[in-house]
């Protein structure tokens, strides 16, 4: 059975208790930041962050977002990895940290922006849904730590039923635009979240696409150029016809047959 | 977030040129029956240094440089653009030098027989090499379009823009090497017949990049109009008008067609100086247009 966590982002209230749990589990070292003008803090996921409470101020209200890979079931890191670094561990995706090579490749591929590649080490770093911990049977670090339980980890049906439930409860309690964010996309999430509000108020796509999903059409675009470059230009300017006098010039200049 | 800088630009650009020259080359030496094999061997010497620079380049902006060998001995996701991009390139590249060590090895062989027949293994091989290098230079847009970048992949048009200004940086490459080394092999006749081919293909970029633009702006994709807006009028844009609109293709386009058909009588002649200008701009457009859509590809959020 597949597991996921459920973020419940009218229950967070941006202690960013998550953060450092990730940081401890993880041994990710701290990184020095400069204030820009908002507690959110760091400023940007990034290779020793691996999940940070995105800040959103809007109209009708200030709101977080909880930022780390999503773990897709239809994931492109994973599609475009070079060297299968990146990979399915059943429905988690993880980086395999002996065969990466560093190419950035996920990180521009990621719909999520939840993949990092920067020094010192150099490799694509990312929450890998603390599988150590989940194999043993336990909740992920950040989960863990949640006061308000807006992080509930579980079977992901058992996920998406509590989902559910709390969509109802919000949509008939004076939140109309709440959703859930994760059930179909891209294969289905496994951080399933619960925002009030549409997915681009709070930084996620609104309807998130494969990275390779018209790879084939780019290889043929690329292809017919070559071949329109092929017939046009050359093939009117340097065909046949002109043989006997390119013949002529070639003989003058000294070629060599 | 900046993830591929200067050295991935830079290298999209050698791969191109390196790609687009042979591939030009070897269409212009098939179409007129192998009659301009002094072309094609000079592009070929040019293909193999600009590739190598540029495999160089793309090794280095790893995070992990030592672990490139990686790319050749990992086959668990042979989909993947760069994946494929390594083996064409390594495949464009050993084609290009088997047919080096061929051409002169014909030297050392003593049979009228045995020298035919080197040609003629040359000749095969030339054919595969030209096979590969398309495919070298459409990867290096699908590299770019299998990806979450609005800019890059919003559209069909990436492989193809990339495709064609690597066939116009090729050309452009190969008359900059003949005029500045006053090359016997390619003569000046061909060299005017090769600046009228670029001007046809920077025709089909021109075409490329309005249609590029107009599916941009159409697109729904979130970000694509944004990334429209940056290479038109946002931080992109005087790289964009100046740099790929002006050099890559509007210098280019007049020079080459007001020079049409004429002849070039002698290095530094009028002739002479509006190849040479329009090849030069050609080159630096190509690297501006690589560096227009890796950058700004980047900065749409």
């Amino acid at each position: 059975m597949a597991k996921a966590a459920l973020v419940d982002m009218t229950k967070c209230m941006g202690c960013r208790g998550c953060q450092v749990a990730c940081k401890a589990w993880n041994g990710n070292s701290g990184e020095e930041t400069e204030f820009n003008g908002s507690y959110e803090n760091p400023p940007e996921l990034s290779a020793s962050t691996w999940t940070r409470i995105e800040f959103y101020e809007l109209e009708r209200g200030w709101f977080f977002r909880k930022h780390q890979c999503v773990h897709c079931t239809d994931a492109s890191c994973v599609e475009v990895c070079p060297t299968a670094a990146m990979h399915k561990e059943g429905e988690f995706v993880e980086v395999n940290k002996d065969t990466c090579i560093g190419c950035g490749y996920c990180a521009l591929a990621c719909p999520f922006d939840a993949v990092h590649r920067e020094p010192p080490l150099g490799i694509a770093r990312k929450c890998w849904f603390c599988l150590d911990r989940v194999q043993a049977g336990i909740e992920p670090a950040c989960v863990k730590t949640c006061p308000t339980d807006a992080l509930i980890f579980g079977e992901r049906d058992d996920i998406l039923k509590k989902a559910h439930a709390r969509l109802d409860l919000l949509t008939s309690n004076g939140h109309p635009r709440a959703q859930i964010y994760g059930e179909h996309e891209l294969g289905g999430l496994h951080w399933i979240y619960i925002l009030d509000g549409y997915p681009s108020d709070f930084g996620l796509p609104e309807s998130p696409r494969l990275a390779t999903n018209s790879i084939v059409g780019q290889w043929i675009g690329g292809l017919i150029a070559a071949g329109v470059i092929a017939a046009v230009p050359f093939w009117l300017l340097f065909r046949r016809k002109r043989r006997l006098h390119e013949d002529e010039e070639f003989t003058r200049t000294g070629g060599e047959r | 977030m900046m993830v591929w800088g200067p050295p991935i630009w830079i290298y999209l650009w050698l791969a191109g040129m390196a790609g687009g020259a042979y591939f030009a080359a070897y269409l212009v030496n098939r179409f007129s029956r192998g009659t301009q094999e002094p072309l094609l061997r000079m592009a070929t010497y040019l293909a193999v240094p600009t590739a190598m620079i540029g495999v160089l380049l793309l090794i280095v902006d790893l995070g992990k440089p030592l672990r490139f060998w990686r790319l050749l001995t990992e086959f668990d996701n042979i989909g993947s653009a760069m994946w494929l991009g390594t083996w064409f390139l390594l495949a464009f590249v050993a084609s290009a030098v088997i047919m080096i060590i061929l051409w002169n090895g014909a030297r050392y062989v003593v049979t009228k027989e045995a020298r035919l027949s080197l040609a003629r293994i040359a000749d095969i091989i030339s054919g595969i090499g030209a096979l590969f290098a398309v495919l070298v230079i459409a990867y290096t847009g699908v590299l770019l379009a299998s990806s979450n970048q609005p800019l890059w992949s919003a559209t069909y048009l990436v492989p193809a823009l990339f495709v064609t200004s690597a066939v116009s940086t090729g050309i452009a490459f190969v008359i900059v090497t003949a005029l500045v080394g006053d090359s016997r092999a390619v003569s000046s006749r061909l060299i005017s017949r090769l600046a009228e081919a670029d001007a046809l293909v920077i025709l089909i970029e021109l075409v490329m990049l309005v249609v590029y633009a107009v599916w941009l702006g159409a697109s729904h994709m979130e970000g694509a109009a944004q990334g429209l807006r940056l290479l038109v009028a946002g931080s992109m844009a005087p790289t964009f008008w100046v740099g790929v609109v002006a050099l890559a293709i509007l210098i280019p386009l007049i020079l080459d067609i007001s020079n049409w058909g004429k002849e070039i009588r002698q290095r530094g002649s009028a002739t002479w100086l509006a190849i040479m200008t329009s090849s030069v701009a050609v080159m630096i457009g190509g690297l501006l247009l690589r560096f227009a859509v890796v950058r700004g590809g980047q900065l749409v959020v």
